[in-house]
């Protein structure tokens, strides 16, 4: 067995980990990262940027939000069922955290709304073609991977961590099997845990979270994120927090279709399998919130219905909602892939040459959906009397042919496994600390509550990066007071 | 060797006249962008990433496709070069999909890794939408041509690495993609599944299947299963392509780098290789076992140039028990310099591979055979010698004891009946009848048990003539333990089998015995590992018989005065072969439990090395036995390659096999075997394609 030896170990090189090696270096620790795939950036490779409040950028842009509004805004949102010390610390500490960014050479496109009613905290990451879209971040973690590699920083890739060694009462070290499969004992002084929780494992997600992954939970699995870090850190004493999904709605079609998707996700006439309406669609810009409503409908699934009209409107006008990550503009493709998605029976997708028809093929009650088409149709003439949906999105539907989406419950991973303090120090269930023990990003993300805090976006990247920094700082400064004693 | 100069980012650089600009870059570690250049292929300069600018030459040139030259001096990072790796990668991108968050080659993928280098979003241009079905017909892998950006790379690894052809670049209205000549399966076009392609893609769109490749530790574990599966670690593929060649001695010397028993293995080996085997896949898996025996039966020693023992070290082992795990320790500690004596109960050597496995599947003079290589080493074995304690030992001066005493007691069942006259237990029953010792069955002879054991047992039975064998076990036909091949050799013997039944005593009636069963509906054991049975109500019945044999399991004959920690079944506790007592090892299915003879040996292995690094030494019994080779890869089409069937072996008729204990099964002939050898897939052709380098690993980024 190979020995190595550093003062701290940093498991996983995603946003937290990276983040929190580079502020344990700079501090003038050694640090090695445990990295279980061939590349940097986890998770965060997917996304397009973090959260920042207070930033240049929004001055810039005359947007007025301050800490102390974002934060009351956090906490009214959670209803004050969270650590409201460590929301406080990440949040006053995310403008300085995109200022540290900018230092190393990340360049950002300004702050951002992800819809409409949101704030302005999405601060994306300016990709070299300019004109920033889905994963747009990766570019950050190139940027912050060589930085650390500048500071010294050990980044061993495909090289996962397996066990925390604890001795005395405190961590010791970790065991790693190393790309030849061999194990690797490194002796270190404290372990930052940041492996991004367990979205790739369906049966935590099930045992945890109550969802059944590929039945009524279509959630990204980025491959390899199994819940390690949990795993490793519950053995050697870490508490529990509650889990959650990071809730976004989809659809579960494995063919793509982003038109069809993406013409959908707009505010159309949506019903469950009861043929009833169940939401205000102008809510489908919130995909949180979406996802929440279709958890609690029959068979935890929701259809998004239009006709040639709606289709040819929005070809013609354009779509209605933007959002950067949907990015679809225009329906030009909308036909083609409906056509391929038929032809090939895709089991999300219908086309119908009548309302009945269409309720035959998705299964949704045929005489409460022609009701409900009736009553929306004539509400289209005044006015939405069950939702009040702005009246510019209420759209008949005439035919002559119908198209329906089914929707479900998704999202971009777990939430929550590791408890810690606002010193992102691991503790257990009784909040006694860990010695040496640290965690950050989503293995440690129990912020949000009940659902992810959508109206300040950036959130869960923006989590990672800074209670990763605090991770590092915090760690070093332990060992500083270890060694001294010592 | 001619040595240039040149001048790369204002670094010197010296390279070979044969090598491309990117080469040399890359030699000298510097990363220049690149996606359709791999270190194995033709380069084509199809994607225009690693465009260089050249001092003195207008434009910019593909780095992949320009020879360095002496004295050049190349520029790889300007804003002009970047600005058009920006637009190459949009390009790519617009028909790829947005969402990386599918893809099972996340965080492998080497786009994934080029956009992070490079920044680039697919947002400035149109989308093109293709939405091609993601094929998952082929066995081994998934091809989704949506995540396709027509590199090229697994096109000219076809062509160039295996002579195939058998993909190409296709054309379907507008769109290009890359697939068979007449759009059929792989299969049909003759392809030999070695997955070259797979290994050489830059992205999710040809991609090993999950199913196929998902619990291994390792790639090349995964790629490898039969390897991976082999207890021993013996390299499948090598000695099945030296078979193919002809090179039968060589084969064998491979093998023997990892196990001293090739031909016993090729008799019974319980092939764990098989079972992983990737072509089982396609069709049917390599019979490789056959082809072990095959070869082992054509060796002319060609091993022994290469094996060497070490100088003494003045070490002594006393190794309890010739079994295979015992005989394997005891070789390789002789092998390292050390004395070994190993001291066994009985009057001749093999442990189970002589009085469990009858001489039917495995002939007593491969046994003596290949345990004389062994003693010619230099392991000295005595006979008759019951080892009661350990302290007998020390006082001869041993610096190491090795426990190998195998699972050698029977159990019987705790009901009432079942120390009647007349109720034997598996052990006794093939023991004796091994070494030629009288064992009195009556005519009808009944099994109790469903494994591989029980089956011996049997058919021991039926050999010693008699009339009615029967077998009875709580496991339904389905689940039996026993392999499939006993089992039907077994019924083919007229060895009758009552599936499902448990037992409740076993009485005696008029100079009969009988055995009181209930028919069982399910059994499974509960949270404290506590077997639970189901019973059909009313289905008490009795089978009648003379014999009665348990087979239900063996535990090990551990004497107490060894003063060694022990647990379930007797079975020693140890970590890596060491017991509690200081200086005293155990090995084989006394610390595991009874398995089978190959995981005898590898543990027989493991052990030699934990007892040499206790003894000073190096712990290194790995050795080189077999001359290098460098397998041709060039494999080219084969006609109906995949529609191949599997070999079977013929076994002599019932009548001739059944009042005798002569092997039955016939080995391969040469043409057999060469055909069978000619299956393998070659998995291990795919892992000497190097990989890919990605931009982390290199000095200058």
């Amino acid at each position: 067995m190979r020995e190595l030896e550093c003062d701290i170990v940093v498991i996983a090189a995603g946003p937290a980990g990276l983040a929190a090696a580079i502020s344990a270096a700079e501090r003038e620790a050694s640090v090695i990262v445990l990295e279980k795939s061939n590349a940097t950036g986890g998770a965060g490779n997917m996304g397009m940027g973090p959260l920042g409040i207070e930033t240049r950028y929004q001055k810039e842009q005359m947007i007025k939000l301050t800490k102390e509004e974002a934060f009351k805004k956090f906490m009214d949102y959670t209803h004050w069922r969270v650590d409201a010390r460590l929301v406080r610390e990440y949040l006053y500490k995310s403008g300085d955290t995109i200022q540290w960014l900018e230092d190393m050479g990340v360049e950002f496109t300004g702050a951002s709304r992800y819809f409409a009613d949101s704030e302005a905290t999405w601060h994306i990451v300016k990709p070299e073609s300019g004109r920033p879209g889905p994963r747009a971040a990766s570019r950050m973690y190139k940027i912050m991977t060589q930085r650390a590699e500048e500071l010294g920083v050990e980044i061993l890739l495909e090289t996962p961590a397996k066990k925390i060694l604890k001795e005395d009462g405190r961590i010791a070290g970790v065991i790693a099997i190393d790309k030849n499969g061999e194990e690797v004992k490194i002796q270190c002084g404290a372990v930052v845990v940041a492996t991004g929780g367990f979205g790739d494992n369906p049966e935590m997600i099930r045992q945890l979270t109550g969802y059944e992954w590929g039945k009524d939970m279509f959630s990204f699995r980025i491959p390899g994120i199994t819940g390690d870090g949990i795993r490793m850190a519950r053995e050697v004493g870490a508490g529990e927090t509650e889990y959650n999904i990071e809730m976004a709605y989809g659809c579960p079609s494995e063919n793509g279709y982003t038109t069809v998707v993406g013409i959908h996700m707009q505010p159309n006439l949506m019903v469950n399998l009861l043929g009833e309406r169940f939401m205000n669609e102008e809510v489908l810009a919130n995909t949180t919130f979406t996802s929440n409503i279709l958890a609690v409908q029959k068979e935890r699934c929701g259809f998004s219905i239009i006709d040639d009209s709606i289709k040819k409107y929005y070809l013609k006008s354009g779509i209605d909602d933007m959002n950067l990550v949907n990015h679809v503009k225009s329906s030009e493709n909308y036909d083609v892939e409906i056509k391929d998605a038929v032809e090939k029976g895709d089991p999300y997708i219908f086309a119908a040459d009548s309302i009945e028809e269409l309720a035959e093929k998705t299964g949704i009650d045929a005489e409460a959906l022609k009701k409900t088409v009736e009553e929306y149709n004539s509400s289209c003439k005044e006015r939405d009397f069950l939702f009040n949906k702005n009246y510019r999105y209420m759209r008949p539907l005439v035919g002559p042919k119908f198209y329906a989406v089914k929707f479900y419950p998704g999202g971009y991973g777990s939430l929550g496994g590791i408890k810690i303090n606002y010193r992102t120090e691991a503790v257990t269930n009784d909040f006694q600390v860990i010695a040496g023990l640290y965690a950050a990003g989503t293995d440690a993300c129990s912020i949000y509550g009940d659902s992810y805090v959508f109206v300040l976006p950036g959130n869960t990247m923006g989590f990672a990066l800074n209670s990763g920094r605090m991770a590092g700082e915090n760690a070093v400064e332990y060992l500083l007071k270890l060694y001294a004693e010592d | 060797m001619g040595n240039i100069k040149l001048t790369i980012d204002g670094i010197s650089v010296e390279a070979e006249k044969e090598m491309t600009v990117l080469q040399a870059a890359l030699a000298a570690g510097i990363y220049i962008p690149h996606l359709c250049h791999h270190p194995s292929l033709p380069d084509v300069g199809q994607c225009k990433l690693c465009v260089v600018e050249i001092a003195d030459r207008d434009g910019v040139q593909t780095s992949c496709t320009t020879m360095a030259e002496d004295g050049m001096v190349i520029k790889t990072k300007t804003d002009r070069l970047n600005h058009m790796r920006t637009l190459s990668m949009e390009l790519m991108l617009a028909a790829h999909p947005s969402e990386c968050t599918s893809c099972p080659k996340y965080l492998k993928c080497e786009l994934q890794t080029l956009i992070q280098y490079l920044g680039v979003s697919d947002a400035r241009l149109r989308k093109l939408s293709y939405n091609f079905p993601i094929e998952t017909g082929n066995p081994l892998f998934v091809r989704d041509m949506n995540r396709c950006i027509l590199c090229g790379r697994c096109v000219r690894a076809c062509r160039t690495l295996r002579g195939a052809e058998a993909i190409d670049y296709k054309k379907d209205n507008e769109k290009v993609y890359i697939g068979t000549e007449n759009g059929g399966l792989l299969a049909d076009e003759n392809c030999k599944f070695c997955c070259a392609c797979v290994e050489v893609c830059p992205t999710g769109a040809l991609r090993d299947k999950e199913e196929v490749v998902s619990g291994f530790n390792k790639a090349e574990e995964a790629l490898l299963p039969c390897k991976a599966s082999c207890p021993a670690g013996t390299d499948v593929p090598r000695y099945v392509r030296l078979i193919k060649e002809g090179k039968y001695s060589e084969a064998v010397a491979v093998i023997r780098e990892r196990v001293p028993f090739p031909l016993t293995l090729g008799y019974i080996c319980m092939h764990f290789c098989e079972s992983g085997c990737r072509r089982e896949a396609v069709n049917e898996a390599v019979s490789v076992k056959e082809l072990k025996k095959f070869a082992a039966m054509r060796d002319n020693g060609l091993w022994k140039e290469n094996s060497k023992i070490a100088p003494l070290t003045g070490k002594k082992v006393a190794v309890i028990g010739s079994g295979p795990a015992g005989l394997t320790s005891a070789y390789y500690l002789v092998k390292q310099g050390h004395d070994v004596t190993i001291y066994e109960k009985l009057s001749s050597p093999g442990g189970m591979l002589r009085v469990g496995i009858p001489e039917y599947r495995l002939p007593r003079s491969v046994i003596d055979n290949e345990i004389s290589e062994i003693t010619d080493a230099g392991v000295r074995i005595v006979y008759n010698t019951d080892i009661k304690d350990l302290n007998s030992l020390s006082s001869l001066g041993y610096d190491a004891v090795l426990i190998a005493i195998g699972t050698h007691k029977g159990v019987r069942l705790p009901i009432p009946g079942s120390d009647l006259k007349g109720v034997m237990v598996n052990t006794d029953f093939l023991l004796k009848s091994s070494l030629g010792k009288k064992v009195e069955t009556g005519s009808r002879v009944l099994v109790l048990g469903g494994g591989n054991v029980a089956f011996d047992c049997a058919r021991v039975a039926k050999r010693l003539g008699a009339s009615e064998v029967s077998m009875a076990c709580l496991e339904s036909r389905a689940n039996m333990t026993a392999s499939a091949e006993e089992v039907e050799q077994g019924l083919e013997e007229g060895i009758v089998i009552h599936n499902s039944r448990t037992f409740s005593k076993i009485i005696s009636e008029n100079g009969s015995l009988g055995v009181e069963c209930s028919e069982v509906d399910n059994f499974y054991f509960d949270d404290n590992r506590k077997l639970v049975i189901n019973t059909v109500p009313d289905s008490l019945h009795v089978l009648y018989a003379d014999t009665v044999i348990f087979a239900a399991g063996q535990i090990v004959d551990l004497p107490e005065e060894y003063g060694v920690e022990s647990g379930r079944a007797n079975i020693i506790k140890s970590e890596n072969y060491q017991t509690n007592k200081a200086g005293v090892f155990a090995v084989g299915d006394c610390i595991t439990g009874t398995t089978s003879v190959v995981q005898a040996i590898a543990g027989g292995r493991g052990a030699a090395a934990a007892i040499d690094k206790y003894l000073g030494g190096d712990g290194v019994i790995d050795e080189v036995l077999a001359p290098c080779e460098e397998p041709g890869a060039f494999i080219g089409k084969e006609e109906r390659f995949a529609h191949r069937e599997r070999k079977q072996i013929s076994c002599k008729p019932v009548e001739e096999r059944i009042n005798n204990f002569d092997e039955f099964e016939q080995a391969f002939d040469a043409e057999t075997a060469h055909c069978e050898a000619e299956r393998c897939l070659q998995c291990d052709l795919r892992l000497r394609i190097p990989k890919v380098k990605l931009w982390g690993d290199y000095a200058h980024k």
